[in-house]
């Protein structure tokens, strides 16, 4: 009898903190403060708080509504309002599924990193000797040696998405830790969640202000934060700055993937969950704001290193050419140099001719990176540059990690609690529902470990949960996330992916294959597919039972919310 | 007399520039950043230096070719400029117009490269040899790398978290197995009792009001009524 009584959060605070450490994931890290330098600095914040208040607040918490009203998860929620709508709760799961599978190799990855920070000499920071030993390795040498230790060392990433092989073992065991840890802090349900998310939602908030003073000492730190704040106005009148200002705070809050309508059905039936959902929603924002602060004063720290290395190196150039004293050219000087010695040698100094590099602190500071370049390729090459790269780049990684299970608390708890409300699963104990849930989304999840998998990872981020979520909530509440969220889907061309070319020691912009655009039409068509399906097959089955189909519903629809709340 | 020696000098001279020559296929080009690798303690270069250097590059041929008695003489240095770099080649010291091989001169400087860095306080990267690569130190392969044991020992708190959880499930359904069934024993003794509390009072009604909710006896103890 106790057992089929729903489980609840130990107090509203406990459900508070999940919805935060579900919210704030890797997206407020990576994502935002791109996308605030790509649209113009300080200007994006004037779409993204408009959208903030016009679309993200009212949706979060029309979901947090839906889940603690019907004290169900999202397929017995949305088939109680309706039954034709239960289609959009089954692509709520879909959804969540293809996330938690891809989601989980992050955390691999974080694992991995953390793991290799106990180091004397970071990994990634140096090349590794060729064979010969004359020299760095020639991939590595042509790239650089965090891109190399991402895409050679870690991935082992193979030329193209067809080219698969054997499974990395370290991935392959990165990511049963990432399992094992995820299912331990599932294992009771709510009961176990509730008591993680003090930390996971917490610990986040130290690191990030150990890195904020950390960050702003740096040399060349204020150089980025500048980049970041000079708004450009002119921005606010391209469309796709307001797209993206929606979208990114649709996907940032976690809309539409049930995994709030999970949490809140935990709720006691008269929790304020008005002031909650304000809350949650600031909370977010203000993350995303305070950790591109981080995010530029690191940008602007890595770009006057490597504007000064590049400095260093064309005057080395330019002393080694012309047999110049030391002294003559010092770091200050070069560019005067440079025009000098065109003007006096200037057949010796067309010969210097490519090997003569523009350095400049602009172009630096324009490479925008996002996702998982900057996580794991631009932080690092920033971290080994500080003194005691060692704890910076353990407490960055644990960061990383608590952001990403804090996000998988809520991944997977949207689909078992689903699964929890199916009548034949109701006897099956907790602690096995969810290990075995478990166990089959890290099988599956195996083929991320593959030298392929990156590209597997990339379609699956750029496709499984984007445009299907987007169609749910459209579902949900028809006009702005329609007309906003699919225009950002109709592009012209093919869909294409970055390939890494080890020639080359660079990412290339690659077509995917036939293969690919069928595998992705796949993936978009499954989620988006389930709401007209079982719309469909509902109507079918209530037009066979013809005259008494409206006794027979109401009845099928009391008798499955009474059965699923014992 | 006089003449003939001064003659003589020239042209061992101007042979031994000859022998020299920036681009010479035999020879090499050195350079040094002595202010990069020290700074502040750099030294100047001067003509003691240089023969410090031709001095060890003999140390280094003797080295390579056992028996053979390279002299100071036997390096030849030119076209020196004020980046510090200049050319040399080395004779032979059995036949002081003929040029050691280049490739017997690169064996010799590698085997010989971190007493000609010493000497000068130099390391690889700021005293050159264009055209010899400098051997780098091999990688260090320990035996189990780093992070599978950072990984290892995760792993084994989270199996140790798992086993305390089951550990301590099994716990608490033993003590609630237990505390029930003292319940269920106490509950049949009430029972019995309450039974014939509850058959004197069976004329009144068949149901009996309890802190907990209506209980419904009368089906309780069939069997004694019906005995009756």
């Amino acid at each position: 009898m106790e057992k089929d009584a729903r489980p609840n959060w130990d107090s509203p605070m406990q459900f508070v903190l999940a919805c935060v450490s579900y919210a704030i994931g890797l997206a407020n890290v990576w994502r935002f403060p791109y996308l605030c330098q790509m649209h113009g600095g300080g200007s994006f914040l004037i779409p993204y708080l408009l959208m903030l208040f016009v679309e993200g607040v009212p949706l979060f918490y029309m979901e947090l509504a839906v889940g603690q009203k019907m004290r169900l998860g999202s397929i017995g929620a949305w088939h109680a309002i309706s039954p034709y709508l239960g289609g959009v709760g089954l692509a709520s799961v879909v959804a969540s599924l293809y996330i938690c599978l891809y989601y989980n190799i992050i955390n691999a990855w974080s694992f991995w990193y953390l793991f290799n920070s106990f180091q004397s000499v970071l990994p990634w920071s140096q090349c590794p000797v060729n064979a010969n030993l004359t020299g760095p390795v020639e991939e590595c040498q042509k790239a650089s040696s965090t891109q190399y230790f991402f895409f050679r060392e870690t991935l082992n990433i193979s030329p193209m998405i067809e080219d698969t092989g054997g499974m990395q073992t370290s991935q392959v065991l990165c990511l049963l830790l990432a399992w094992a840890i995820t299912y331990l802090f599932i294992i009771h349900g709510v009961k176990s969640s509730g008591k993680v998310v003090y930390f996971t939602a917490t610990f986040p908030y130290v690191v990030l202000i150990i890195y904020l003073v950390r960050g702003l000492t740096l040399p060349g730190a204020i150089n980025g934060i500048k980049y970041m704040f000079t708004p450009k106005l002119q921005e606010l009148a391209n469309p796709l700055t307001w797209i993206n200002a929606a979208t990114q705070i649709f996907y940032s809050l976690g809309l539409g993937s049930g995994s709030l309508i999970a949490f809140s059905s935990y709720n006691e039936y008269h929790n304020n969950f008005e002031h909650q959902a304000v809350i949650v929603a600031l909370i977010n924002s203000g993350t995303s704001i305070f950790a591109s602060i981080v995010t530029f004063s690191i940008y602007g720290f890595k770009a006057t290193v490597n504007y000064e290395n590049c400095l260093e190196r064309t005057r080395i150039l330019l002393l080694n050419a012309f047999d110049l004293a030391e002294e003559t050219i010092s770091i200050n000087n070069v560019f005067d140099w440079v025009i000098k010695l065109n003007a006096s040698h200037p057949e010796q100094f067309a010969e210097l001719g490519n090997k003569l590099e523009g350095c400049d602190l602009t172009t630096e500071l324009d490479t925008a990176v996002e996702g998982v370049g900057l996580a794991f390729i631009l932080y690092t090459e920033a971290i080994q540059n500080m003194p005691l790269p060692q704890i910076w780049s353990v407490l960055y990684f644990s960061m990383l990690l608590l952001l990403g299970m804090g996000t998988m608390l809520g991944n997977v708890t949207a689909i078992t609690t689903p699964l929890r409300d199916f009548k034949f699963l109701a006897g099956v104990r907790t602690e096995v529902l969810n290990g075995t849930v478990c166990l089959v989304l890290m099988l599956l999840g195996l083929g991320f470990t593959t030298p392929s998998g990156n590209y597997w990872f990339s379609m699956f981020n750029d496709y499984a949960a984007s445009l299907s979520l987007l169609f749910m909530v459209l579902i949900e509440i028809v006009i702005i996330s329609y007309i906003y969220g699919i225009k950002s889907y109709i592009r012209g061309g093919a869909p294409t992916y970055q390939a890494w070319d080890k020639e080359l020691g660079k990412t290339v912009l690659t077509n995917y294959s036939v293969f690919g655009q069928v595998f992705i039409g796949l993936l978009l068509a499954s989620a988006v597919s389930c709401v007209p399906l079982t719309a469909l097959h509902v109507y079918c089955r209530n037009r066979k039972h013809g005259d008494i189909k409206d006794e027979v519903r109401t009845e099928s629809a009391l008798s499955t919310r009474f059965t699923v709340i014992r | 007399m006089l003449g003939k020696l001064l003659f003589l000098l020239f042209l061992a001279h101007s042979s031994a520039e000859q022998l020299c020559t920036p681009g010479a296929s035999n020879g090499y080009k050195v350079r040094l950043s002595i202010r990069t690798a020290l700074g502040d303690e750099a030294y100047a270069w001067n003509n003691n230096e240089m023969f410090l250097f031709q001095a060890t590059l003999a140390f280094a041929m003797r080295n390579h070719f056992d028996g053979q008695n390279f002299q100071v003489s036997n390096i030849i240095v030119c076209d020196e400029t004020p980046r510090v770099s200049f050319w040399f080649v080395v004779t032979s010291p059995t036949n002081t117009s003929r040029l050691v091989d280049k490739d017997e001169v690169e064996l010799a400087v590698r085997n010989s490269r971190n007493r000609i860095n010493s000497a000068f306080l130099l390391t690889d990267r700021t005293l050159e040899f264009l055209g010899i690569a400098s051997t780098l130190a091999a990688p260090l392969q320990p035996d189990t790398p780093p992070w599978l044991i950072a990984f290892g020992v995760v792993m084994g708190a989270v199996g140790a978290a798992f086993v305390i959880l089951l550990a301590s499930s099994i716990v608490q359904k033993k003590r609630k197995k237990k505390n029930t069934k003292e319940e269920d024993t106490e509950d049949m003794e009430d029972s019995d009792g309450e039974t014939q509390a509850a058959v004197k009072r069976l004329e009144n009604g068949n149901s009996r009001q309890e802190v907990g909710g209506i209980s419904n006896v009368s089906f309780l103890d069939d069997e004694r009524v019906t005995q009756m």
